[in-house]
């Protein structure tokens, strides 16, 4: 197994008669800090979501820590360690900000059956896998008894999963919010929020989808410190759609453009402001605007 | 744990001492344990409904379920002398007890059963399913048979096996099923009260709740921070149909007769208009409207006496929703809980 975390083997997806994205390949290491980028309806979003498991790419591979995850269910991708963030901010706005982090972090139940068990039989062969949903079934509704019953580990979970939620509240500059409701918090801190929220699941690789939408110069410029540091607290990958060129040019390493779901150019900040035909994809929108 | 287990003891003890005091009032034990059965019904289905953000329409169904469970349960059981020297009451409400135990588990089998194919998808099928189920349930019922003294003295003779298959045959068609041994007290239907309303404040105070919080606010980014949605849906599910089951067996117990037109499609209406009017998500307002609604045309009839309360009740209802669609569409209580009111005053900085 090579070291990528996220890898993306010419995937392919189509609408009916339309190709939404096309032959897209992409290489997330640990460290990483990527930027895909592209004018509107590029098919960016659509990439992230055959990655994040919302669609099933009609050809291709996307593989998660060396798993194949075609038509796997969203959720299970993200317990493999991808996590992401909505272009529309998607918080659960009746709740606390301290609640929507705890949603995401996995209680550190010592489970029925060993991680590496399940970690195998997850990735087996189909009968394999349909033990470990047996398994991971009788697993979840021996949890709701613990809780249920209030034994003691549970609490002592309760307690270590508000504190672990509270420490990347801190860690986005959120720990003054914790008890506001989501849906009051300014728009800035739900972005950040969201971020919060990604990274309670553990991930390895985290996809940002536009993280500095809406938000103003001095906003940008932290954010971009921030995403360089949790790169280097959590050794994550990272993978980001901008629209604000400034800050992709500004961190990223490499950059994928796409337009009209193609692949046009891939590169370093430098070589892809020099190529012609991100050029020409950029100025003929704003022609046409 | 061993909290629970002793608050468990006391609120079973506070309830059979409440029943024994009470027991000269027949009145009063049975309105007591009609607003029980409401509560039950509605603190589960808001569970569903509320807390999770699906919408049934069919816990009368799950109801139903229960009720003829348990009585078919309750009619073998009665028979025999489980716990040989024991007083009357303790044994009958043994038996009682398996009766809610097994009418219970039926009722969460069939919700996990129909909640499997139904809650994979979103939107509206859930609502389409449970209505669906729970005319099912009533035409399976309307389709049995009646029960024949005569009959039944015969096929008991044959042995248990040979009664249970009778007994399941024949469910009293659309006439109903009597006969039914009186056992519940409305202490038993005040404990489970009392065990509903814990088992949901645990569940929401645990990652579970949090899960079917967010499953309310948000499905997508539920299933992207790695909630199984399906199964959080499913499991929230079966266990909500559990309860109605429960409050279905503690309900035939109580009534001289059961028909299926107990818990049609009315039924089920009427425990969605009691959450919504408490206020959809809030355990405490579904609890607060249960008994205020079911109590309803029993203040009326001593308002205005001689009046027949049963038939205006429906319209009653109807007009009460569109009043509070009106003036307060988040309900009484909104998502707020009794029990946070000194938390809330706190303001953050």
């Amino acid at each position: 197994m090579s070291d990528a975390q996220l890898e993306v083997k010419q995937a392919t997806m189509r609408f009916g008669g339309l190709k939404a994205l096309s032959e897209f390949s992409l290489t997330v290491k640990r460290g990483d800090l990527l930027g895909l980028i592209g004018p509107n309806g590029a098919g960016k979003t659509t990439a992230f979501n055959v990655l994040t498991g919302v669609y099933a790419p009609t050809t291709g591979d996307v593989l998660v820590s060396g798993t194949r995850v075609n038509g796997r269910r969203p959720h299970e991708i993200n317990r493999l360690g991808l996590a992401r963030t909505f272009q529309n901010i998607r918080l659960f706005k009746e709740l606390t900000a301290l609640d929507n982090v705890k949603v995401a972090v996995l209680a550190n139940t010592r489970p029925l059956f060993s991680r590496e068990l399940m970690g195998r039989l997850r990735r087996g062969t189909g009968a394999q896998r349909a033990g470990a949903k047996v398994l991971g079934a009788l697993d979840n509704y021996r949890d709701w008894w613990r809780a249920i019953l209030g034994t003691g580990g549970f609490h002592q979970e309760e307690a270590d999963v508000t504190a672990r939620a509270g420490q990347l509240l801190e860690v986005m500059g959120l720990s003054a919010r914790a008890d506001e409701l989501a849906k009051n918090l300014p728009y800035g801190d739900q972005r950040r929020l969201e971020i919060a929220r990604a990274l309670g699941t553990n991930p390895q690789v985290l996809l940002l989808d536009e993280p500095a939408a809406g938000m103003n110069t001095r906003e940008k410029a932290d954010l971009m410190v921030l995403i360089r540091a949790l790169r280097d607290k959590f050794s994550l990958g990272i993978l980001l759609i901008e629209h604000d060129m400034k800050l992709v040019m500004g961190i990223c390493e490499r950059i994928t453009v796409l337009d009209h779901g193609e692949t046009i150019a891939v590169g370093t900040p430098a070589e892809v402001r020099a190529n012609p035909k991100v050029i020409e994809a950029y100025l003929g929108e704003a022609a046409h605007a | 744990m061993l909290r629970t287990t002793s608050t468990l003891v006391v609120a079973g003890a506070a309830c059979a001492l409440a029943s024994w005091l009470f027991a000269s009032s027949q009145f009063f034990a049975l309105q007591a344990s009609l607003v029980g059965v409401a509560v039950i019904l509605a603190v589960s289905l808001n569970l569903i409904n509320g807390i999770t953000g699906q919408f049934s329409i069919g816990h009368g169904g799950f109801m139903g379920v229960g009720a003829y469970v348990g009585v078919v349960t309750s009619s073998l059981l009665t028979q025999f002398q489980l716990l040989p020297g024991a007083p009357q009451v303790v044994s009958d409400q043994l038996v009682l007890l398996i009766a809610l135990a097994t009418g219970g588990l039926a009722a969460g089998t069939m919700g996990f059963l129909v909640g499997l194919p139904s809650l994979r998808l979103k939107g509206d099928y859930l609502a389409i399913v449970t209505l669906g189920f729970g005319e099912i349930i009533r035409v399976a019922i309307q389709n049995t048979k009646e029960i024949a003294s005569d009959e039944l003295k015969l096929v008991q003779a044959q042995g248990i096996g040979a009664e249970l298959a009778y007994r399941v045959t024949h469910l009293g068609r659309a006439t109903g099923l009597s006969q039914i041994p009186q056992l519940t007290s409305f202490g038993m239907v005040w404990f489970w009260v009392f065990v509903v309303v814990m088992v949901t404040r645990r569940i929401l105070g645990s990652p579970h709740g949090r899960a079917l919080l967010a499953i309310r606010e948000d499905e997508v980014a539920a299933e992207a921070m790695g909630v199984d949605t399906t199964g959080y849906k499913v499991r929230a599910f079966a266990v909500a149909s559990f309860f109605a089951g429960v409050a279905g067996a503690l309900f035939a117990h109580f009534q001289a007769i059961i028909t299926p037109a107990q818990f049609d499609f009315v039924k089920s209406t009427e425990i969605v208009v009691f959450i919504v009017a408490g206020g959809l998500g809030s355990t405490s307002g579904a609890v607060v409207s249960a008994m205020a609604l079911t109590l309803l045309p029993e203040v009326m009839r001593s308002l205005f006496g001689g009046f027949n309360v049963e038939q205006i009740r429906k319209p009653l209802f109807g007009l009460l929703l569109v009043v509070i669609m009106l003036t307060r569409p988040q309900g009484l209580f909104g998502t707020h809980e009794l029990w946070d009111l000194g938390k809330r005053k706190k303001r953050p900085a």
